[in-house]
């Protein structure tokens, strides 16, 4: 007997089955999201990024930097980012419409970047990137109650750098006077910032989710409606309205 | 032309072929594609190996080989995520399938210099994809990271693989679909569609916004459910019964297990997007669908045990079993965790830690890459007529990957829920109120332990890798006894005496 | 969520695959696709690898197997 027409039948409807649910469906809810104009800014948001943040966006992704941050905010209540001051709110759907691609990532093995922009912003911002970028592990440590310092365990990125001998006049885009005494090049030569290291501290700097769109915050913000919930910390929304969240 | 075309495709076009085809022939037929894929998945096997080595010691030594770009964590760690991924498991995968496919259809594999020039293809393809990876032309895309431009050599090898093994199916003389056979075709089936799709809603004409973290993880799940899964599961429906000599306890049951699979699988994906910003209500689907996972698990589970009842001390004798029956009782043990950590509740405690990694490798090699091993160990003495060389390299191989195996999933498993606590889960005062959340890099100091385990397991099991591969390449190397047909060794003693 | 979809696409589309699957599960039974189930278990044995018979003893070499061999 041949049930090779039932096998086929099935293994075909399965997997068109999840992928209408999963895939077709969201991609006709949600794909069509349209920014929202801001009478008060006189501006859309979310705003795409600059010319400058996007290329660095592509070192982002050479790199493979999403292995290790996720760019993504829990909501208030579902985990501790909102205390560990990784956003002022949860990220929604809208937040990435404009990127071409979209790196919520899976792992936590260093901080989420969702909103590192707003962390490390402007002209020191930049300074502790190219501190952090050259030495992590001394930037960015700990000490235990056991007596014992760990520093951080990102690589470093000093690839991103160049050290050149000085031609004339110091580049003004040297960056050693920032780095520590071991890290000095030797006399006649500047570290600087390569092209790839500046576009990649750009989009970082870039890295910043605005306030709450109104239509999320009309549906998420609702008061709670459940008293038998338990009294909502404040600032979290309920988990009934959270569901409609996208 | 065309006639002559067709019939060397069927061989029941020619009379004398349409009698019974020995199993000796079948196996000999498959022996060029079979050993080409089965070397290519070696050699990924041990390159992924290091790769997994170096990017293990960067998790605790960051300075190790810190100024190489071309290393750099984020790029040594996905170059073995797909030299693993692609490489060993798929050319593996493809071996397993092609020898099943061809012995359950009773049909010897025609032309197979086709199938030889497949596995060509998919290592080039592979090949310079890696190489893309170590460059930075990742594309940064969970299990999707091969450059656009390796893509099309890789769906050329796919269709080749594919075609024949339809081939093979349509035209082979057996009446009955085995059930291995339902769960390969499946697997030879999805792979495909899920590939393509993920091809073109994330490359080639994006989607818009999260719908693309939807559309990764409905593919990376499935290439993992729909494609891994599968091919081990059915291996094992072919193995255990075939090792011990005794059907399957229970067919109905298989049967059962493959279609709730098929259902439920596909849908489970979601549950990496758990708390994040897409619809709830496909996140609540996916934690779902996740956990019905345990409907399929357990019926495979019992109806394996069931079949091994009584029969334990072949586990003594025979390599493949042993194998097998580790890489099955994980299959239990992994999918009953993945079943348990979409749940909400445990989802906001390990998502984003090191648990997902011990998932991770609990399903792929554990289970996985476990199962393969033991299909190597029954195939290639077959397809090749000699003995396996070294029963001690066997020995070794088997105890390094299973001790090296439990110590990474434990450390890694227990290293990730402390890590989740220490991430997400926020401190009570003594007056009852939540405290502050512990500090990141006090979170990630704890974890550093843990890592370091992962590194001294990561060097027993590439001592165990080393061993299988000298192992391989030996019994490659050593010239055939004249006059053999079957390898001796999987006949059993007193059948010796006579088949002779 | 624009409402038509739910109910001019997702919903007949659910139908329609929950329809053809119970009719696949009918069309099978009739055929008596479901019958002898438990024969298909003892495909993969025949006279050349027989049932009941273990295969692969590997690991429980013979002193010298291959003496007592040839």
């Amino acid at each position: 007997m041949n049930r090779a027409p039932l096998i086929f039948l099935g293994i075909f409807f399965t997997v068109a089955f999840s992928w209408t649910g999963i895939v077709l469906t969201n991609h006709l809810m949600y794909a069509d999201l349209q920014p929202v104009f801001d009478e008060n800014e006189g501006r859309a948001f979310p705003q795409p990024l600059p010319g400058d943040a996007l290329r660095g966006k592509e070192v982002y992704r050479d790199l493979g930097c999403m292995y290790c941050h996720s760019q993504q905010v829990r909501h208030p209540g579902f985990g501790t980012d909102i205390q560990r001051g990784w956003g002022e709110r949860g990220s929604v759907a809208r937040d990435y419409i404009h990127e071409r691609r979209v790196y919520l990532g899976t792992m936590r093995t260093g901080p989420d970047l969702r909103n590192v922009g707003a962390r490390f912003a402007g002209e020191g911002g930049r300074n502790w990137h190219i501190q952090h970028f050259y030495n992590p592990t001394e930037v960015s440590n700990v000490t235990l109650s056991n007596g014992r310092t760990y520093g951080s365990i990102m690589p470093p990125y000093r690839f991103l750098f160049r050290t050149q001998p000085i031609i004339g006049e110091p580049s003004p885009r040297s960056v050693q006077h920032l780095l520590p005494a071991k890290d000095q090049p030797p006399v006649g030569h500047e570290i600087v910032l390569t092209q790839r290291g500046e576009d990649l501290i750009a989009y970082l700097l870039a890295l910043k989710d605005p306030p709450l769109y109104p239509e999320e915050a009309r549906r998420v913000y609702v008061p709670p409606a459940q008293p038998d919930r338990g009294e909502p910390r404040p600032g979290t929304a309920p988990e009934s309205t959270r569901e409609v969240l996208q | 032309m065309s006639a002559t075309l067709t019939e060397s495709l069927r061989p029941t076009a020619t009379p004398e072929l349409a009698k019974r085809v020995e199993l000796s022939a079948i196996d000999a037929s498959t022996r060029g594609p079979v050993l080409y894929f089965l070397g290519s998945s070696i050699l990924w096997l041990i390159l992924g190996t290091v790769f997994a080595l170096i990017a293990s010691i960067k998790m605790h030594a960051p300075e190790f080989l810190g100024d190489s770009e071309w290393l750099t964590w984020g790029r040594v760690r996905t170059a073995h995520l797909n030299a693993v991924a692609f490489g060993w498991s798929v050319n593996a995968s493809f071996a397993v399938a092609i020898w099943l496919m061809a012995r359950l259809a009773r049909a010897e594999v025609r032309h197979a210099g086709m199938l030889t020039l497949a596995a060509v293809f998919w290592n080039v393809g592979l090949t310079i994809g890696i190489f893309g990876i170590l460059a930075g032309d990742s594309t940064s895309i969970e299990w999707l990271e091969i450059p656009p431009y390796a893509t099309p050599i890789l769906f050329v090898a796919y269709a080749l693989i594919g075609a024949w093994a339809l081939i093979t199916f349509r035209f082979g003389r057996s009446q009955h679909i085995y059930v291995s056979q339902w769960y390969i075709l499946g697997a030879l089936f999805w792979f495909p569609s899920i590939y393509s799709v993920a091809q073109v809603m994330l490359l080639l004409e994006p989607t818009r916004g999260t719908v693309q973290s939807l559309v990764n993880w409905w593919f990376a799940h499935n290439f993992i459910g729909l494609w891994l899964t599968p091919i081990g599961v059915g291996a094992i429906y072919y193995f255990l019964p075939k090792v011990l000599g005794k059907p399957i306890h229970s067919y109905y049951l298989s049967i059962l297990g493959f279609w709730s699979l098929a259902l439920f699988y596909n849908w489970a994906g979601v549950h990496h997007l758990i708390g994040g910003p897409v619809p709830v209500w496909v996140q609540t689907a996916g934690i779902a669908a996740s956990f019905m996972m345990v409907v399929p698990v357990l019926v495979t589970a019992i109806n394996h045990h069931l079949t091994m009842v009584g029969s334990f001390s072949a586990l003594k004798y025979s390599p493949t079993l042993r194998f097998i029956v580790f890489g099955a009782v994980n299959y239990t043990l992994t999918s009953l965790v993945g079943s348990l950590a979409s749940m909400r509740s445990f989802s906001e405690v390990v998502h984003f830690t090191q648990h997902t990694v011990a998932h991770a490798h609990h399903g792929l090699y554990s289970f996985f890459t476990m199962v393969m091993f033991g299909a190597v160990y029954y195939i290639v003495p077959r397809v090749t007529l000699k003995e396996w060389p070294s029963v001690k390299l066997i020995s070794l191989h088997f105890w390094t990957v299973a001790i090296g195996n439990i110590a990474m999933i434990g450390a890694l498993t227990i290293g990730g829920i402390e890590q989740g606590i220490n991430m997400n889960v926020l401190p009570t005062n003594p007056d009852g109120t939540a405290g502050e959340p512990m500090a990141f890099l006090n979170v990630m100091a704890q974890t550093l332990k843990w890592l370091e385990w992962r590194t001294y397991s990561g060097i027993l099991i590439t001592v165990g890798h080393v061993a299988f591969a000298i192992n391989f390449a030996w019994m490659l190397w050593q010239p055939r006894k004249p006059g053999i047909t079957q390898p001796a060794l999987f006949r059993n003693a007193p059948d010796m005496e006579v088949a002779r | 969520m624009p409402e038509w979809f739910l109910y001019f696409v997702a919903m007949p589309m659910a139908v329609l695959i929950v329809s053809s699957a119970v009719y696949a599960l009918y069309w099978a039974s009739k055929k008596g696709q479901l019958r002898n189930l438990e024969e298909g278990a003892k495909v993969i044995f025949d006279e050349e690898e027989p049932l009941g018979k273990p295969t692969d003893q590997t690991l429980n070499q013979p002193k010298p197997p291959k003496k007592k061999n040839r």
